[in-house]
């Protein structure tokens, strides 16, 4: 079955090589919607500890403080942004709206996103 | 004639995906309102206990948050489902992950509207 | 042709159906002007006898000799060797993805065939319909009907480079689709929006436009399913808004 279609082959979903940024975007798309849903189910865990009172909800924002959780927010934040920026650009090609253009709109978006990273690195690491 | 019992089911595609791409445009928006007032906006960015439970005061700022917590759970599972559609399931199985998602975001939905609730009473 | 000679070596895969895939290679002395296909004919002429592979009109109008050429789906015969490999290169040369093998580089593309053949997609039609919209017509037709072959050759190019066909036997696939749109536009037929609007049919495709990128012949079926959609949503609001159209059966 090495040649048909088939759920093993998933794999070939995220390999870049000998693809274009149209599948580049998917892949990315695909990787930020699972982190994102990861995430989902971890903030909604997280934000239990505001039913606990004070003490516990403030715990866990010092958590929040260390660098390594701090770096894990500014994936999320870069995850939002390439998919929030790729999911616009993928309502408008589904309705036909700038098909022809979808490389020169992704590598548009994608600088976008690269600023928006830089701010937020900044604003969250810069003043350390 | 067409036997309507032994047709594919045809429609499960257009709405479910409607409802994908529109929550997702509206997740944007709300994502970002959620963004800039609980970070930027709220004193304190939200940081200590009491300020979030003075935050959820404001009697929009619980409806808004569960209308975003719906959009989102409902924009991730459907597209979970997408992605799971993709590896080709069978009926049987699909029936199974389709079960699971409602139950799981309905949980998740319901889970986040009552501690929502809880915060913006224990305000009040 | 150029006088320039390069000596390269082909990576071809050798497979019986479902059996070991294996890599034989074969060294050849070329002109980079030739296209792929060439060197592969002359590895059969010269070297094995036993290699199979598809090949037919040689000018890109029958879509037999599509194949991967070091990962990425080519038609052979318009793929000049210069274009994918140089001088003492490796070129590795492999079956269409997403088909089964029958032997070596040929795939098995009967289910491919009735699946275009359900979507009526029609081999000649108006000079009009041919072009996509936006393209400009070859000619001035000054008021005179003109026709000419679609641009879908069923290469499977299209088939072979689409992720949500690595894993999903049951999508209908970019070819398919492209080919709905075509007939849909000859016929206004509802009945192949209705072919196409489930979770198989357009909502399968997750927007790669890896079919556009490989498509040898100008289709964009990427394009084409994008206005699918378009197509379908519009179809199905109006059903909103007045009593179900009809199926009609003969």
């Amino acid at each position: 079955m090495h040649n048909q279609p088939a759920p093993i082959h998933f794999w070939r979903w995220f390999d870049p090589r000998s693809h274009k940024p149209g599948t580049w975007a998917f892949i990315l798309n695909r990787i930020t919607a699972l982190g994102l849903t990861l995430y989902l189910a971890m903030h909604l865990v997280a934000l239990s500890q505001l039913a606990m009172g004070p003490a516990a909800y403030d715990n866990f924002i010092q958590l929040a403080k260390t660098p390594v959780i701090k770096l894990g927010e500014l994936l999320v934040i870069s995850a939002g942004m390439i998919h929030g920026l790729n999911g616009i650009r993928i309502a408008l090609t589904s309705f036909g709206i700038g098909v022809r253009i979808q490389k020169q709109l992704f590598a548009g978006l994608m600088v976008l996103v690269l600023a928006g990273i830089l701010i937020f690195a900044f604003s969250m690491f810069g003043g350390a | 004639m067409v036997d309507e019992g032994s047709k594919p089911k045809k429609r499960e595609g257009t709405t479910l995906w409607l409802l994908k791409i529109i929550g997702g445009l509206l997740i944007i928006l709300l994502l970002g309102i959620h963004f800039v007032i609980n970070h930027l906006v709220a004193p304190g960015g939200l940081l200590t206990y009491q300020d979030v439970i003075n935050y959820y005061r404001t009697p929009i700022v619980p409806v808004m948050e569960i209308f975003f917590l719906v959009f989102v759970v409902s924009h991730s599972l459907i597209g979970l489902r997408s992605i799971l559609l993709d590896l080709n399931p069978s009926d049987y199985l699909l029936k199974i992950i389709d079960r699971i998602l409602v139950i799981v975001g309905s949980g998740a939905s319901i889970y986040g509207a009552l501690l929502i609730i809880f915060l913006a009473n224990k305000g009040a | 042709m150029s006088g320039i000679r390069w000596n390269i070596t082909l990576m071809v895969s050798r497979q019986q159906t479902d059996g070991p895939r294996t890599f034989q290679s074969f060294t050849l002395d070329v002109d980079p002007e030739e296209f792929v296909l060439d060197a592969i004919e002359r590895v059969w002429a010269f070297q094995d006898r036993s290699l199979c592979f598809r090949h037919a009109c040689h000018h890109s109008t029958c879509g037999a000799c599509g194949m991967l050429v070091n990962g990425t789906e080519k038609l052979t015969c318009i793929t000049p060797i210069k274009s994918v490999t140089q001088n003492d290169a490796v070129l590795k040369i492999e079956p269409l993805r997403n088909f089964p093998v029958v032997s070596d580089l040929v795939v098995d593309m009967g289910q491919f065939y009735l699946h275009m053949d359900a979507a009526r997609a029609s081999q000649v039609v108006g000079l009009a319909e041919a072009c996509l919209p936006f393209e400009k017509e070859p000619f001035e037709s000054k008021g005179k009907k003109f026709e000419r072959l679609v641009d879908c050759i069923e290469c499977g190019c299209c088939v072979s480079a689409c992720p949500a066909a690595h894993t999903s036997s049951s999508y209908l696939g970019p070819a398919v689709l492209a080919g709905i749109q075509q007939s849909n536009n000859q016929t206004a037929d509802i009945n192949l929006l209705e072919m196409a609007d489930h979770q198989d049919g357009v909502w399968r495709c997750h927007s790669a436009y890896e079919c556009s990128a490989v498509c040898p012949s100008n289709v964009d079926p990427a394009w084409r399913i994008m206005d699918l959609r378009k197509k379908i949503v519009v179809h199905r609001l109006k059903n909103l808004f007045r009593r179900k159209e009809t199926i009609q059966h003969a």
